[in-house]
Order: C-alpha cells, then sequence, then structure tokens
C-alpha cells in the first residue's frame, strides 16, 4: 500500500458517505415535512445539510493525490463512451454542482418548496450514480476480487451506513445547538430530533444485517472463483484486521445502535445519546475504512504484472 | 478491416538471452525498473524421492520456457477502453499508443491490462508503453526486438497473414485467456507448453533484472 491507494480510499470513502448523508437527510427531511410541517423540517436540516458539502470537497482533494500527473486532472472527463473512471468523475462533479445549487436554494430559501424538493431528488439520483459508477471502475476481468456483484453491493451498503450514522452525529450536534438556545430542550425541534435519531438507530442495525450478509458473500465468491488467492490472503495474513472490521461495525452500528435507539426515546439522556451517536460514527467509519483498506490491498491481477 | 500489425513469437527457439529486453530498454531509454519488452520464463516439476532407494530423486515434468512479450496491441484493447482521458488511442495500424501530454498519470490502464503492457514513469507521472518502434517503422525499418533476436525468434507483420503462417495461438500460461482482450499476437509454443488456464508451474524470471 502507498500514498495513492489511501488517496483513492479516502476518496471513496468521503464521497460515498456524502452522497449517502445526502440521502438520509432527504428522507428525513421528508417524514419531518409530512409531520410538522416545512418549517420545522428546515430548521431540522439546515444545520445538518452544511456537514455534506465539504465531505465531498476533501474526498475530491483526496483524489488528486493519487493522479500521477493532476495538470491533466480536468482531461479526465473525456472519455465517458467507454471508460466508468470518467463516468465516476463527471457524475462527481455533477453531484457536487447539484448539491452545491441546492445547499444554495435551501438555505437562501430561493424557489418554492415542490422546486427545491425537485432539485434535491435530482441530486441525489446523480449521487447514486456516481456510487454505481465507482463500483463499476473496480469491476474489471482482469480483477477477479473486485470483480463481483458484491462490489457495488458494498459499496451502497457503506454509502447508506455512513450517511445514516454521520448524519445521526449531525443531529446530535444540531441538538446540542437546540437546546442551548432553548434550555431543558421541551420544544418540538427537540421531539423531532429524538424521533429521527430513533429511526437512524433503526436503520443502521438494518444496514448491519445487509453488511454481515454481503461481507461473508464476497469471501465466498471471491474463494469460489478466479480469485482464490485474493480469499486466502484475507483470511490468512489479513484475517485480524478482517475481524476488526466487523466487529467495529457490529459495535457501532448494532450495539451503540441499540443505545442510540434507547436513550433518544426519551428527554434527560442527553450526553449519553451524544456520546454514543459520535462514538457509533467514529467506529462504523474506522471499520469502513479498514474495510476499504482491505478491498485494495487483497487484490490480485490474473496475467502478467 | 484494414492492416492490423501484430508480433510473432516463437517460444520453442527462444532461449531466454533477453536480447530483445535490453535493446527494447536501450533504444527506449527505459529507466531503471521499466521494460516495454520482458522475456517471461515460466516452468515448474519437481524432484521426487525415489520410492525404494533412500536419498535418491529423479526429476518429475521438470520444464521450463521463455518468451518475449511486450503490448500486444490487441484487437479490444482493455486499455484503451478505461482511459478516462482518451490518451490511450488504437491507430489504423493497431497500435495502441499513448499521447503524454494527455494522461493524467491515474495508472487505471495498467489495472485493466493483463499483460502489464502500461507501466508508469515515476519522474514524468504519466504512464509509458511498447509503442511498436513506431518510428522506426515509419523509416521502413524493423521494431528493435526483432533485429535483435538472435534466434530471430520475433517477427512482425499483419496479424492476418501472421496466423495464416503461424496459427492461433496467444493464450500460453502465464498470459491470461485470449478473449479478454483479444491480443494481436501469434505464439509458437515450445514443446513443454502449459496452455492458458491449465498451468502448473510459475513465472520464473528474476526481479532484479529490471
Amino acid at each position: 500500500m502507498n500514498v495513492r491507494e489511501w488517496a483513492l480510499i479516502t476518496f471513496t470513502i468521503l464521497a460515498q458517505m456524502s452522497v449517502g448523508s445526502f440521502i438520509v437527510l432527504g428522507i428525513v427531511h421528508y417524514f419531518v415535512v409530512r409531520k410538522s410541517g416545512e418549517k420545522q423540517a428546515d430548521e431540522l436540516s439546515d444545520r445538518a445539510l452544511l456537514a455534506i458539502g465539504p465531505v465531498l470537497a476533501l474526498g475530491m482533494a483526496a483524489s488528486l493525490l493519487h493522479l500521477g500527473n493532476p495538470i491533466n486532472a480536468y482531461k479526465a472527463v473525456t472519455n465517458l463512451g467507454t471508460s466508468w473512471l470518467s463516468r465516476e468523475i463527471f457524475f462527481g462533479v455533477l453531484f457536487a454542482v447539484a448539491g452545491a445549487v441546492f445547499a444554495v436554494m435551501q438555505w437562501k430559501k430561493i424557489a418554492t418548496f415542490t422546486v427545491r424538493n425537485v432539485v434535491a431528488l435530482v441530486a441525489a439520483v446523480i449521487g447514486v450514480a456516481l456510487v454505481y459508477s465507482m463500483a463499476q471502475v473496480y469491476m474489471m476481468p482482469t480483477r477477479p476480487a473486485w470483480n463481483l456483484v458484491t462490489t457495488p453491493l458494498s459499496f451502497y451498503v457503506t454509502t447508506l451506513l455512513l450517511g445514516v450514522l454521520a448524519m445521526g452525529a449531525a443531529f446530535v450536534a444540531n441538538y446540542w445547538y437546540v437546546q442551548s438556545k432553548n434550555p431543558g430542550c421541551a420544544s418540538e425541534q427537540c421531539v423531532l430530533l429524538r424521533d429521527s435519531l430513533r429511526w437512524i438507530a433503526v436503520a443502521s442495525i438494518v444496514l448491519l444485517g445487509f453488511q454481515f450478509v454481503i461481507q461473508p458473500l464476497s469471501v465466498a465468491l471471491m474463494a469460489a472463483g478466479e480469485a482464490s488467492a485474493s480469499a486466502e490472503i484475507l483470511a490468512n495474513e489479513f484475517g485480524v484486521l478482517f475481524a476488526l472490521r466487523l466487529v467495529l461495525v457490529f459495535l457501532g452500528a448494532g450495539v451503540l445502535g441499540i443505545f442510540v435507539y434507547r436513550e433518544a426515546q426519551n428527554a434527560g439522556r442527553e450526553k449519553m445519546l451524544a456520546i454514543d451517536a459520535y462514538a457509533a460514527f467514529a467506529l462504523v467509519l474506522v471499520g469502513e475504512i479498514v474495510g476499504r483498506f482491505l478491498f485494495y490491498a487483497t487484490t490480485m491481477k490474473i496475467g502478467l504484472q | 478491416m484494414g492492416k492490423h500489425l501484430g508480433f510473432y513469437i516463437n517460444s520453442s527457439i527462444c532461449t531466454g538471452c533477453k536480447a530483445c529486453q535490453v535493446a527494447c530498454k536501450d533504444k527506449n531509454d527505459l529507466p531503471v525498473g521499466m521494460l516495454w519488452r520482458r522475456v517471461v520464463q515460466y516452468g515448474g516439476g519437481a524432484w521426487q524421492p525415489h520410492p525404494t532407494i533412500k536419498h535418491l530423486a529423479t526429476p518429475n515434468n521438470i520444464f521450463v520456457y521463455s518468451f518475449s512479450m511486450s503490448c500486444n496491441h490487441c484487437e479490444n484493447p482493455a486499455c484503451v477502453n478505461v482511459c478516462p482521458t482518451g490518451a490511450m488511442t488504437k491507430r489504423a495500424d493497431g497500435i495502441v499508443v499513448i499521447n503524454q501530454d494527455q494522461c493524467v498519470g491515474c495508472r487505471y490502464c495498467e489495472w485493466a491490462c493483463p499483460y502489464g503492457a502500461p507501466q508508469f514513469d515515476e519522474a514524468k507521472g504519466v504512464m509509458t508503453k511498447c509503442n511498436f518502434c513506431e518510428d522506426l517503422l515509419a523509416q521502413g525499418q524493423n521494431p528493435v526486438c526483432v533485429d535483435a533476436c538472435v534466434m530471430r525468434a520475433i517477427e512482425f507483420g499483419d496479424l492476418a497473414a501472421l496466423r495464416g503462417k503461424y496459427g492461433m495461438v496467444n493464450a500460453i500460461e502465464p498470459l491470461p485467456p485470449s478473449n479478454l482482450t483479444n491480443p494481436a499476437i501469434v505464439l509458437t509454443p515450445h514443446r513443454h507448453t502449459e496452455f492458458s488456464g491449465k498451468g502448473t508451474g510459475k513465472i520464473l524470471t528474476l526481479e532484479q533484472e529490471v
């Protein structure tokens, strides 16, 4: 592993986290509008929206470190016809632009609520296409450990899992902010935030289930096909890291998910709620980074090197 | 379809002397660690203990063969398809060339190529590869590897003509199955050759030779 691959780990993790956060925030926003109206929903999600742009920008900056000749980076979208890497960069830029347009419209309350919703939906669809392109970049016959259906599946689960827990952390931060303005936090906003956090906890536990199906499945597919050497390296040389990755995600998304769910039920346990939501995000983030490290570290190439 | 240039490699007489490799490296002034043409040695088998006589071992299916490999200027090149900038292109005569002014140095072609042909130039930050000695071809000369071979084991020419003359073999161990990219290469296999997918041996080429 060298700096280049760390650049790819950073880029893919951060870009997927920002797509996931955008989608999760959109879903929460949609339900809060239906329950308590636009004003409450805006108050809940506008500040959380703030975190998504910088995450994506940081990821894209990291991707430049992967290039031998970054000066030519702008040329990398010119082969959209056949190159998934071109498409990945294209959708990445498009997602950044659409997301930024939406964020500005949302903060300045430009256009009607419906128009903003349409823009958000378009940005979210572009985000889904971005993650799909990211996965397709790795689907090459010469890299059998990557050329599996579990590559896009695990990218999508990572996207949603990091999105859910990043938004959980953002909501908790927002909660503290609202509480500082309104001691005791008896407002409707605090109830909504706690409700959202409960659903965040439920979603993280469900996604953990998906992760625990897809990870063993990917190892099984590797072992059964041309990538048996990769499965062997993963099991032997990197067995401890692979186990660590699963344990971290289990503790973060599963165990702490249950705590977050319980603590979000009633007011008065905000301190533990905050610690648990932040810790869940941190553990899963580290777990997913380790997972992505293993993705690059265990790949094998067929043919001549 | 017009003429498509390709290489012919006669593995049955290749001695593994690496004259082609050195000539290519010299002609193209390649830095340490980079080889546009490489001689690959592939071998297998083992010494087997004698069933009754103690301390006596006999060779069992021991084999080794060599062949020379550069960019195969594939009919369906993986590198050209994945290149995000379009720096990698296939000329009308079949030669796959790289425009270093366009290259972004992402190394994606390196991932995709099953022949290790595109190689990264650390100093320039861009990819490099065998260009079939396009400058020599333009002057009516042979690629330098062809003339350097002491065994006359390398030829080049129109792919269809080479296939008509020497057959269709293009996938021997440790090369990948040819259906990935349809390499523009014809090989005469060594008598011990293992064909792609049937390999029991391993690459024996020494890394320090680069």
